[in-house]
């Protein structure tokens, strides 16, 4: 900031001394010439009869002849002009007046221009007044300028932090409706087995109760200690009322289903938790075949009717990644395409290694992505499904996903015939 | 007021005529300079012109010497009306002890008359000066020319100021006198609520107005 120095300030219409407005040398010379002229002594004197220029001398005995006239300063007489002379000169009084004109003259030309320069001088400084304030107007307003390009950037900071934030809540909630999904599909996969569990052990109680029962006769007849011919009869016959034998048959075949309706669950709940991988985020080496064809093997219960699934997975190296996000990647892109048709679909998905890379494929026989469509699928929130039923985020966060493992994922869609989606991912050292 | 010196027993004052461009500020002061006897005044000092357009302003000093033994002198200033000039009009409004606002009759003016008067306001409160509390005299000048407002119209619009409104011809030489006779009774009353002209230093207001205003005899 520039400080603003006091000016030199001029009223206009303030009082001049004659010493202010002439100097001794413009007046010298004009007396000297009335000196040339004979005159023995010349003066100017100011309102208090001061001498504000003297030439010239008196001889002894003072001058006998002098005229003093009037100098006038705006209309007021501020001085007066001395002459004095030794004896009366021929022409005195007219070399007088010409000296009164010509000083009178100077003093009034001179004021004039005092008077034009101050005010000029009021002038420049008032537009230099002007200059630095506005130089300190532009000043102020350039640094609110950068005060506020400055808060800019902090407000973007601070929502790109929101919207990290957003985005990660909305990825984890995708995760969950995943998982939500699947564990619906559990549910009923579960509940079969279960089912028949349930049921089969019902049916194996009353079995057994027939059993302990048969068993508790032998006991009897044995300490009854009848004869062999007879206890053969009566526990022959026993037997048959009891139907032991079915029973007998019957009970292998019930715990041999729940034998596998137990395992069956067992699967599915490996499965869950080998696609929810409840246990951490941090860098692991998976089995991409492997999650594959659990995830498959998950989805199967959302496959459309009459789906036709096609695999040729060759087997990969293992490849390190956040795992739980690269087996939602592909949940994901399978969930499209399961999505792709009603009916009679035809899901081919296959891996291979090419150069340095693998490359997963997922293909599907569905509606295909109209062209317009096609650039806007990765975009967040966009969705051609009824409100409710697709987030918009799916292709997202698989993208995501990818990009963060070091890969690429791309999209080929042909409308009415299908689409194929093409995963790369970099071979792990 | 300019200066003030008790001791000196010397007072300067200072009244200014103001008001649009071409409004006849300096024609006025001509008008007064040629009408007045010689006694009582200064000579006028004319500073330099452009074409006939005052750049700086225009000065006619008047002078009183109070029984008392006061010395009092008026200078009368006009200033630039144009608006490029609009700094030396604030540098002369410094200090005015009275304006005088030329305003121009002609209808075509009137907007330019508002514009001036807008502008004198602004700028004395920017030199430090209550507009309610200067004395304010309004001339309406060009009065002989066709095409002017009439003067009932002019009194109704001015009317309700409150502030002394006459009409002039500078050219032909009416109105001027009067409009200065106002100015300098009110600059007058002004200086004398201030100072106590009348108790303390003798000053009548009538002898100071007569010895400003003597009109040259035809």
């Amino acid at each position: 900031m520039i400080e603003a120095k006091p000016n030199i300030e001029f009223v206009i219409g303030e009082e001049k001394r004659l010493s202010e407005i002439v100097s001794r040398v413009e007046i010298e010379p004009l007396l000297r010439s009335a000196l040339k002229l004979g005159i023995a002594r010349a003066a100017l004197l100011d309102e208090d009869d001061l001498p504000l220029a003297l030439l010239g001398e008196l001889p002894e005995g003072g001058a006998p002849v002098r005229r003093q006239l009037n100098i006038m300063v705006e209309g007021e007489p501020k001085g007066a002009l001395l002459l004095e002379a030794t004896s009366e000169l021929p022409g005195f009084e007219a070399i007088a007046r010409l000296l009164q004109d010509a000083l009178q003259l100077t003093v009034t030309n001179n004021l004039k221009r005092m008077l034009t320069t101050e005010v000029h001088t009021s002038i420049v400084q008032e537009s230099y007044d002007q200059l630095v304030n506005t130089n300190r107007r532009l000043m102020e307003s350039e640094r609110r300028y950068r005060d506020l390009a400055r808060d800019l950037e902090l407000k973007v900071e601070e929502r790109t932090a929101e919207l990290k934030v957003a985005y990660s809540r909305l990825l984890q909630q995708e995760k969950l409706a995943a998982v939500g999904q699947l564990a619906a599909g559990m549910a009923h996969e579960i509940n079969t087995p279960l089912g028949f569990i349930g049921s089969n052990l019902h049916s194996f109680a009353k079995y057994q109760a027939r059993m302990t029962e048969m068993l508790e006769l032998y006991q009897r007849l044995l300490e009854e200690g009848g004869a062999l011919e007879q206890i053969r009869q009566q526990t022959g016959q026993r037997r048959q009322q009891l139907k032991l034998d079915f029973v007998l048959t019957d009970s292998g075949l019930l715990l041999e289903q729940c034998r596998e309706g137990v395992e069956r669950i067992a699967t599915i709940v490996a499965q869950l938790k080998g696609f929810a991988h409840l246990d951490g985020m941090e860098q692991q080496r998976m089995d991409l075949v492997h999650e594959l064809e659990q995830l498959l093997a998950g989805l199967a219960p959302q496959f459309p009717p009459n789906t036709k699934l096609i695999t040729d997975l060759q087997p990969l190296p293992p490849v390190v990644c956040r795992v739980p996000l690269l087996v939602q990647a592909f949940a994901n892109i399978l969930d499209n395409a399961l999505k792709s048709r009603t009916e009679g679909l035809e899901l081919r998905v296959s891996s291979i290694v090419t150069g340095e890379r693998l490359q997963i494929s997922i293909s599907d026989n569905g509606d295909g992505i109209p062209a317009d469509q096609l650039p806007r699928i990765f975009e967040p929130f966009f969705t051609t499904r009824p409100v409710g039923s697709g987030t918009g985020m799916g292709l997202t966060v698989a993208r995501e996903a990818i990009v963060s493992a070091g890969g690429g994922i791309e999209v080929v869609s042909q409308p009415g015939l299908g689409t194929t989606c093409t995963v790369t991912l970099p071979l792990s050292v | 007021m300019i200066e003030f010196d008790e001791q000196q027993k010397r007072l300067v004052l200072k009244l200014v005529y103001y008001g649009p461009a071409l409004s006849g500020k300096t024609t006025n002061l001509l008008c007064l300079h040629d009408q007045l006897q010689q006694e009582g005044r200064g000579e006028l000092m004319l500073l330099d012109t452009t074409e006939d357009r005052t750049i700086y302003f225009d000065l006619l000093p008047f002078f009183y010497v109070a029984p008392s033994g006061l010395k009092i002198k008026l200078k009368v200033y006009t200033v630039p009306g144009q608006v490029r000039h609009d700094a030396t009009r604030k540098a002369v409004l410094q200090r005015a002890d009275g304006v005088v606002f030329i305003a121009d009759s002609l209808l075509s003016q009137q907007g330019v008359n508002a514009e001036s008067f807008a502008n004198l306001e602004q700028n004395l409160s920017m030199v430090g000066l209550a507009i309610e509390q200067l004395p304010l005299v309004v001339q309406f000048n060009k009065q002989d020319l066709p095409g002017v407002v009439p003067e009932a119209e002019l009194r109704e619009t001015w009317g309700p100021t409150g502030l002394p409104v006459l009409m002039a011809s500078a050219l032909q030489g009416w109105g001027v006198l009067e409009t200065f006779q106002a100015a300098v009774e009110g600059v007058f009353d002004a200086v004398d609520q201030k100072l106590g002209l009348q108790e303390r230093f003798q000053v009548s207001r009538d002898d100071f107005v007569a010895a400003l205003i003597k009109v040259e005899k035809p």
